[in-house]
């Protein structure tokens, strides 16, 4: 009777296992994320949404462990070192933000080698054997000038803030910027700065090249510039122009606040840190056999006048606006890469 | 006396000549604004290079890497305990200027009692300040109370406040230097630390009241910084530490100790913001403006020393 008992409660074990493990196919694996740099309030908002969704598939079976790691230094040989040392720790699967799109190639293939799947997002690395989620910062770009001229049909000139130098995002942003200028003749950039993606050095920056500036009605951000923009502008009591911004809460509620004294008007878009939770979610499918195609494509976040307040009452104070993005959400990725 | 033989002369040539370039652009306009500007940034980066220029002074191998996680750490601190609150704003003083008092003490007991060289004992405990950094605030940016922020962007008599706060520092630093025993001391150990110390200099106490004093120094600019710009980031210290070096030698103070220069800071200081606004307003892209940057430094250094051996 025990016996059978026992015998009983084993099986039915077993089969319980048995269908998760046929529903997710994944609830042994383990996943880890490997991060560059955790220095600024984006990658700090990246790190707590993988945190966050990590915990809970975790606790959901779906995955046997979600870790994230981040070198201190931002060093492209650092964080090969760190993905040699998950491939020794038998991780099944990298969620990566690289430091370069070149430099950690040969860590990666040795990743692959070892039937790791790795997912690069954000900083994406360009080793075939990898996936990419990327976004298409050309087309952010050139989307702040589309907006631009539809603001300001007669057009005028421009300020553009640059971020870090020499970095492939800034590079992409900036192409994109011109090529819109380059197709909205009537504007012209008649200054560029670099302002690292940060409010005190974009504020520095800004405030050294507008004495030498003629009239600017514009200013085309990257993320991260846009308040410090504002204040030198404001320093140097010139008139505020249309400055697009980067979705962090200081920017947004800089600009609630010129909308009910002024009606300021302008749009704010760029990437969520959440991407890191799409990233997860696209190696979990991998991993669970799922064919998914090598380059996928993450749409920006666009904040606009009409969703400004719900994005502003969703975004912690001093952070930056966000989405966590969940299983469907990569599955229609996916989907719409195919 | 050759006012060329002042080491000090340079750097301030060099900021009135970038001055002059970027106004010759605009036909003059534009003059009190880039000037304001100057003085409003330049104080930042001459509040921590006056801190650096006293650990150089110091001797070979004396440097403080830690400026820019200290200033990180106190103004996050800071900012986080003032919360917006007015009426704080010496209650967040307090709170950075203590967090720079125990960085200071910190790296100092890390160079005497582990024996570790400054630059390896700074380095390291800056990965700690950082990481406190992060773990107090998790990175969120909180807005200093408003009657600090206009402090902060304010001016009096048409200088900027924060350069006010950057004048008076040095004006106490150039007495302690020059005019105080404390202050021969210092060059004394720098010049020769053991002929100091054979000459009865307390040398160990010198060693770590700059060592206090730098990372003082770093927080209270942290503390300004954060309350000019609208809040403490994670990364608002970064372009400071090579900045604080620069203006050192800029500025005429040798880098191998012993000597330094207080005006030769507030000059390069100044000139390190005119040089990138010149160079952003003729328009030169990122690559050209380093290359001539760095150029431009190595003509003002070469030309300082040049003046020094001659005189």
């Amino acid at each position: 009777m025990t016996i059978s008992r026992m015998l009983l409660g084993a099986a039915s074990l077993a089969l319980i296992a048995g269908m998760a493990h046929a529903e997710s196919g994944t609830a042994d694996k383990r996943i880890a994320l490997s991060n560059n740099y955790a220095g600024n309030s984006w990658r700090q908002a990246m790190l707590q949404t993988y945190e966050e969704i990590g915990k809970k598939a975790v606790a959901d079976g779906v995955v046997a462990a979600a870790d994230a790691y981040t070198t201190s230094e931002n060093q492209a040989t650092e964080q090969a070192a760190q993905i040699q040392n998950m491939i020794l720790q038998g991780y099944d699967a990298i969620v990566l933000n690289a430091a370069s799109p070149t430099a950690l190639n040969g860590a990666v293939k040795e990743a692959c080698d070892a039937g790791i799947t790795v997912v690069s997002f954000d900083g994406i690395v360009t080793e075939p054997c990898a996936w990419r989620i990327a976004v298409d910062f050309a087309a952010m770009g050139k989307e702040e000038v589309d907006y631009l001229a539809t603001r300001l049909p007669d057009g005028g000139n421009l300020l553009e803030i640059r971020g870090l130098a020499g970095v492939f995002v800034d590079d992409e942003i900036s192409k994109g910027i011109h090529q819109g200028v380059a197709e909205h003749d009537k504007f012209k950039i008649v200054g560029s700065v670099h302002g690292d993606w940060a409010q005190d050095v974009a504020q520095k920056a800004v405030a050294g090249i507008l004495p030498s500036l003629p009239e600017v009605v514009g200013v085309v951000t990257q993320g991260g510039d846009g308040y410090g923009a504002a204040q030198a502008f404001k320093a140097a009591g010139r008139p505020t122009p249309l400055i697009v911004l980067g979705n962090r809460q200081d920017e947004m509620k800089w600009w609630a606040e010129q909308r009910d004294a002024n009606g300021y008007e302008t749009l704010s878009l760029s990437i969520a840190p959440g991407v890191a939770s799409l990233a997860f979610w696209v190696a979990q499918q991998v991993l669970a056999g799922e064919e998914v195609p090598k380059d996928l494509t993450v749409p920006f976040l666009k904040i606009t006048q009409d969703t400004l307040d719900e994005s502003l009452a969703n975004t912690p104070e001093g952070s930056v606006a966000n989405v966590t993005y969940s299983l469907d959400d990569a599955k229609k990725v996916i989907a719409d890469a195919k | 006396m050759n006012p060329l033989s002042k080491p000090w002369i340079w750097s301030w040539l060099a900021a009135a000549g970038a001055f002059a370039l970027t106004l010759g652009l605009t036909s003059g306009r534009g003059a009190g604004e880039l000037g304001y500007a100057a003085l409003s940034f330049g104080a930042f980066a001459a509040i921590v290079g006056l801190g650096q220029m006293l650990v150089i002074t110091l001797g070979p191998g004396n440097v403080d890497l830690s400026i820019p996680a200290t200033m990180t750490l106190a103004a996050t601190l800071a900012l986080k305990t003032m919360g917006t609150v007015e009426g704080t704003a010496f209650v967040g003083l307090a709170v950075a200027l203590g967090v720079g008092l125990a960085a200071g003490f910190a790296n100092y007991m890390l160079i005497l009692l582990l024996r570790l060289p400054p630059i390896i004992a700074t380095l390291a405990a800056s990965l700690i300040y950082q990481s406190l950094a992060i773990w107090s605030n998790r990175g969120l940016r909180i807005k200093p109370p408003r009657e600090l922020a206009d402090f902060a962007t304010g001016q009096v008599m048409g200088i900027p406040n924060v350069a006010w706060a950057g004048l008076l520092l040095a004006a106490v630093v150039w007495v302690v230097l020059e005019r105080s025993v404390w202050g021969r001391w210092l060059l004394a150990t720098g010049q020769n630390t053991h002929a100091a110390r054979l000459a009865g200099i307390p040398v160990e106490m010198i060693r770590a009241a700059t060592y206090l004093s730098v990372a003082v120094f770093a927080s209270l600019a942290g503390y300004l910084l954060a309350s000019f710009s609208g809040g403490a980031a994670l990364n608002m210290g970064t372009e400071y530490l090579l900045m604080s070096i620069a203006v050192v030698v800029i500025g005429g103070s040798s880098i191998a100790g012993g000597n330094s220069n207080v005006p030769g800071v507030w000059g390069a200081a100044l000139f390190m913001f005119l040089v990138v606004s010149m160079l952003n307003s003729y328009g030169a892209g990122a690559g050209v403006r380093s290359v001539l940057t760095g150029t431009i430094i190595i003509a003002i250094v070469i030309a300082a020393s040049t003046r020094r051996v001659r005189a």
